[in-house]
């Protein structure tokens, strides 16, 4: 636009920052679109790109968001955070906005530094500086702004505070970086010859002169944009030791006389980093990250490089570099986190003032009373309770009351027009396209779905959930799941699908399948939850406790099966972050479950017509009825249901929502008794997980392997059935 | 020159050499730069703690070498984390004397006393004593396990014992970290700590290898100057040096 006769290329810009920092929030705020967003960890899981535009003085200028999940270094060993750092680094993005959390400085500024040495324009979003204030945490952000060299922007992404502020660092950051290039001119992200970036290697190195600890911190900076390294090097060495007796080096200082006679004896790591530095192909970029990256011995390293070069032109620096590791006296790793934790302590003590006094602390209190192992769990349970009583109580009501109101009129207009014969079997027979597909998606399920959201929305805007982690570990540890699986999990009761998609951080394949099958099989989605909360209402509190006790002993007896099967390994460790518990968003909550709904109807409800029609034909060829017929000794004899459930069974393929309407309809019409609504609930819940949860365990696992879990899966919750069948025959019978 | 101590540098730079998997021949000669002294290894080849090739360059360490060596190296690594942890100092040149000077029995009271460190600051392996096969332990010990922390109580980290470098990682990412200050949260079913501002979840062997100073702790120069209001009690220096000053 400004330059006719070049194509303009609209400029990238990325949201990266750690997990539950708020990235989706101004990725929403920015670009008016929505994403799901909860008070939670990893909650988005892919990347997700979009156009935005600012208003400008006198011209629009048009960009393109890129949303990412959440990083907490760039040398990781998770899957997901991978994803973000390929995206970095691969593909380089004009701009970066890092989302920190103003709580939690500290921990968001190792990945800063990974972010400054991309050499990309940054732009720091402090969020939640509410929360702070409350906390008497006190942020001078001009000065963190003045230290870092990037703009600071305070926001509070939850209301949509500091969105102005940030576009217009947006655009200040693009005109400046576009002033300081046309003094050097010269393409920004190849940052391979361009280390000697005039802007940002100005402004780094200026970091280390603000900051009082010189030494530490210039070489942080130098060796970022600089090429004549052994120049530096002498400078920024200066203390002498005798290095006559190798016991003597310290870890911080070397003598640089020596370097020659012990050129493999490193004893800091910015040499180790220099040292490589050259060996890298001329056009690589972001030599500085691969380096650390390098240095840190980081597990996906060598496949990142190797996708860029063959393999013999980066072997002389990889083999370098592990010989510099093998060399340095202590271990690097450590060596480097040292380093920056010191530079991040005194960033932070230079911006950070604290109120001495310690304000009592709410949010602390709730999730303590939500994690304490006594009170934890009737809270769980208090909370599940009235859930049910809701969604029993006012959800049914609402249907009853939009199908009296709503649906009946219809029934009434439609059998004025066509009392019987085909085209009144079409729209509302048993499977008529108006009855049981609008009208069970919009009528029946619809309802009981907002009441449920509206409720687990409101649980994950507090962060409840992810603090079940912590009730739940021990638990979850006794079927052979530890460490990083209980989060995904516990996730399993929002949305399988994204839950099977967290399995990505798993590092050890084991865990991954129990996970992954341990949340394809007995663990009820919200959705479903909400609906069984709905249907086995229907038949007292009894029911509800039955089935959930079942789904629960099966759900423990599979994982400790799969734990004496599946050979043992090491166990990972349990070290997980918990979002901080706050006092909920209404409109936050509103908009995610208008949201939710939304996506519901328009994903929903076209499968819930076609399952009809599917249903309708089978139904009018006369195949329903046959394989009804075949199936009787299975349903009838060993889950003593009544033959209807086969439709409900095949509609649980569709969609599993769709089965729910069928049942309501069995029970209203006193069809299914109280033994046989639990086994119906029970079957329906673990019977085939839906197809997007099957797609994404194809996605995590082999094609293989995720087929052979499914058939297991089913074939099982048939066996459990009938058993619980037989059980509840002797008890109640 | 005190010989026995100019053996004893070389015996350690021989075991280097052998637990970094060095092939460099001429590493020892190196390392010595223009101090290199040929009578030593005639002298520690006649003690039996070394065979040499037939050139005299390749020198590998014999079974009393090696234990002896073990023992140096135990002695300077236990050492360092005395010094790195206790004083926060220069810990090196201060371990470069020291391991000349301690006896096995010094070296496992001290090792005792910092709760059977697994590595030395620079994250390499301490060589284990008999006192930690059988992990004893004294009432004097300065530092103790996050499990043992009472809840509602702060602590300062004085290391972490840890199997697996990504295992720090991920911990230094979440700033639980050796000069921090981390607050116990509560201890079940699982624990729970704050640090800076974030509340993490551990297991019970994450927590148990999270080292402790017993009281206050102002020895590292961590970031953190702010302690809770009353939470923690400061005192100067820690049990040992109390009691000797006193």
């Amino acid at each position: 636009m400004n330059n006719p006769g070049n194509i303009e290329i609209k400029r990238k810009i990325a949201v990266a920052g750690l997990p539950n920092t708020g990235k989706t929030l101004i990725f929403n705020g920015l670009t008016g679109d929505y994403n799901l967003v909860a008070n939670c960890p990893f909650t988005t899981i892919n990347i997700k790109n979009m156009p935005f535009s600012i208003d400008g003085d006198n011209d629009i200028e048009q960009y393109e968001l890129i949303d990412t999940p959440g990083i907490f270094r760039f040398n990781t060993y998770s899957r997901s955070e991978m994803v973000t750092r390929d995206l970095l680094l691969f593909d380089s993005p004009d701009m970066i906005i890092q989302c920190i959390d103003a709580a939690q400085l500290k921990q968001s500024l190792s990945l800063t530094i990974d972010l400054l040495d991309l050499n990309i324009p940054l732009i720091i979003c402090l969020n939640a500086i509410d929360e702070t204030v409350r906390k008497g945490i006190v942020i001078n952000s001009q000065r963190l702004s003045a230290i870092l060299k990037v703009p600071v922007v305070e926001s509070v992404a939850t209301t949509g505070q500091g969105l102005d502020e940030l576009k217009n660092a947006i655009r200040a950051t693009f005109i400046n970086y576009n002033k300081s290039l046309t003094t050097a001119p010269r393409n920004h992200y190849e940052s391979s010859r361009t280390s000697a970036a005039p802007v940002s290697h100005h402004d780094l190195s200026r970091i280390s002169t603000t900051l009082g600890n010189h030494n530490d911190l210039s070489r942080i900076s130098t060796t970022l944009g600089n090429h004549n390294d052994s120049s530096r090097v002498s400078t920024t060495h200066r203390s002498h030791h005798d290095l006559s007796r190798t016991s003597a080096e310290t870890m911080t200082h070397h003598n640089s006389s020596n370097v020659s006679s012990l050129s493999h004896i490193h004893t800091d790591y910015e040499d180790g980093i220099s040292a490589i530095y050259s060996l890298f192909p001329e056009n690589l970029s972001h030599k500085r990250v691969w380096a650390f990256l390098l240095m840190m011995n980081d597990p996906f390293v060598l496949s990142g490089l190797e996708r860029l070069y063959p393999k013999e032109e980066i072997e002389p620096v990889i083999s370098k570099a592990e010989s510099i590791r093998k060399h340095f006296k202590g271990n690097i790793g450590l060596e480097i986190n040292k380093k920056r934790n010191r530079w991040i302590d005194d960033v932070v003590e230079k911006v950070v003032r604290r109120q001495k006094l310690e304000l009592e602390d709410f949010s602390q209190k709730v999730a303590g009373i939500c994690r304490h192992p006594f009170w934890g769990v009737p809270v769980l349970f208090a909370i599940v309770y009235v859930m049910f009583l809701l969604v029993v109580h006012v959800a049914n009501n609402i249907a009853a009351w939009m199908e009296s109101h709503l649906w009946v009129p219809v029934e009434e207009l439609v059998v004025s027009f066509l009392p019987t014969g085909f085209w009144h079997d079409f729209l509302i027979g048993d499977y008529g396209v108006l009855s049981l597909g609008v009208a069970n998606a919009v009528i029946t399920v619809l309802p009981i779905l907002s009441v449920f959201f509206i409720m687990f929305n409101t649980l994950e805007d507090i962060g409840y959930i992810p603090n079940l982690t912590v009730l739940t570990r021990r638990l979850f540890q006794k079927v052979g799941l530890s460490g990083a699986s209980v989060m995904p999990l516990v996730l399993g009761f929002g949305c399988k699908t994204m839950a099977t998609m967290t399995t990505k951080s798993l590092q050890s394949p084991r865990e991954k399948f129990i996970a992954i099958y341990l949340i394809a099989f007995a663990i009820p989605c919200a959705a479903q939850m909400g609906l069984n909360m709905s249907i086995l209402g229907r038949m007292g509190t009894t029911a509800f406790l039955i089935v959930f006790s079942v789904l629960f002993v099966v759900e423990v007896t599979a994982g400790l099966l799969l734990n004496l099967l599946l050979e043992k390994e090491d166990q990972c460790l349990f070290i997980q972050e918990l979002p901080r518990i706050r006092m909920p968003e209404p409109k936050a909550v509103l908009v995610k479950t208008w949201y939710k709904l939304y996506w519901f109807l328009k994903e929903s409800l076209p499968v819930f017509i076609y399952a009809a029609l599917a249903l309708f034909t089978l139904d009018r060829v006369g195949v329903l009825d046959a394989s009804k017929i075949f199936l009787s000794p299975v349903i009838e004899g060993f889950l003593g249901l009544p033959l209807e459930m086969v439709d409900a069974l095949i509609l649980c393929m569709a969609r599993h929502e769709a089965a729910a309407g069928l049942i309501m309809n069995l029970i209203a019409a006193r069809k299914l008794d109280f033994v046989q609504c639990i086994v119906a609930v029970t079957i329906t819940t673990m019977f085939i997980p839906c197809f997007a949860n099957i797609m994404a365990m194809i996605h995590e696992l082999k094609f293989k392997s995720a087929l052979g879990m499914a058939i297991i899966i089913n074939v099982s919750s048939f066996l459990i059935a009938g058993l619980l069948n037989w059980v509840l025959l002797k008890i109640f019978v | 020159m005190n010989k026995k101590r100019e053996r004893e540098e070389y015996l350690e730079v021989l075991w280097r050499i052998k637990e970094d998997g060095i092939e460099d021949p001429d590493y020892l000669k190196n390392a010595f730069g223009s101090d290199f002294e040929p009578t030593i290894i005639e002298d520690l080849e006649q003690a039996g703690h070394i065979l040499t090739g037939d050139n005299g360059s390749i020198v590998t360490l014999t079974d009393a070498g090696y234990e002896y060596a073990r023992k140096i190296i135990r002695a300077h690594r236990i050492a360092e984390k005395l010094i790195c942890d206790a004083l926060g100092g220069d810990f090196e040149s201060g371990a470069c004397e020291f391991e000349h000077i301690l006896n096995t029995d010094l070296v496992d009271s001290i090792c005792v006393l910092l709760g059977h460190p697994r590595r030395c600051p620079h994250g390499k392996p301490i060589p284990q004593g008999d006192c930690c096969k059988t992990a004893a332990r004294t009432v004097q010990s300065p530092v103790m396990p996050l499990t043992e922390l009472e809840s509602g109580m702060s602590g300062r980290v004085a290391f972490i014992n840890y199997s697996d470098d990504m295992q720090i990682y991920k911990m230094d990412t979440l700033k639980i970290k050796p000069g921090g200050m981390i607050k116990l949260l509560q201890k079940s079913p699982s624990f729970v700590v704050s640090c800076e501002g974030g509340d993490v979840a551990l297991d019970d062997a994450v927590a148990s290898n999270i080292l402790l100073w017993k009281e206050g702790g102002q020895f590292n120069a961590g970031g953190e100057n702010m302690l809770g209001p009353g939470k923690c009690r400061r005192k100067r220096g820690f049990g040992f040096m109390r009691r000797k000053s006193a």
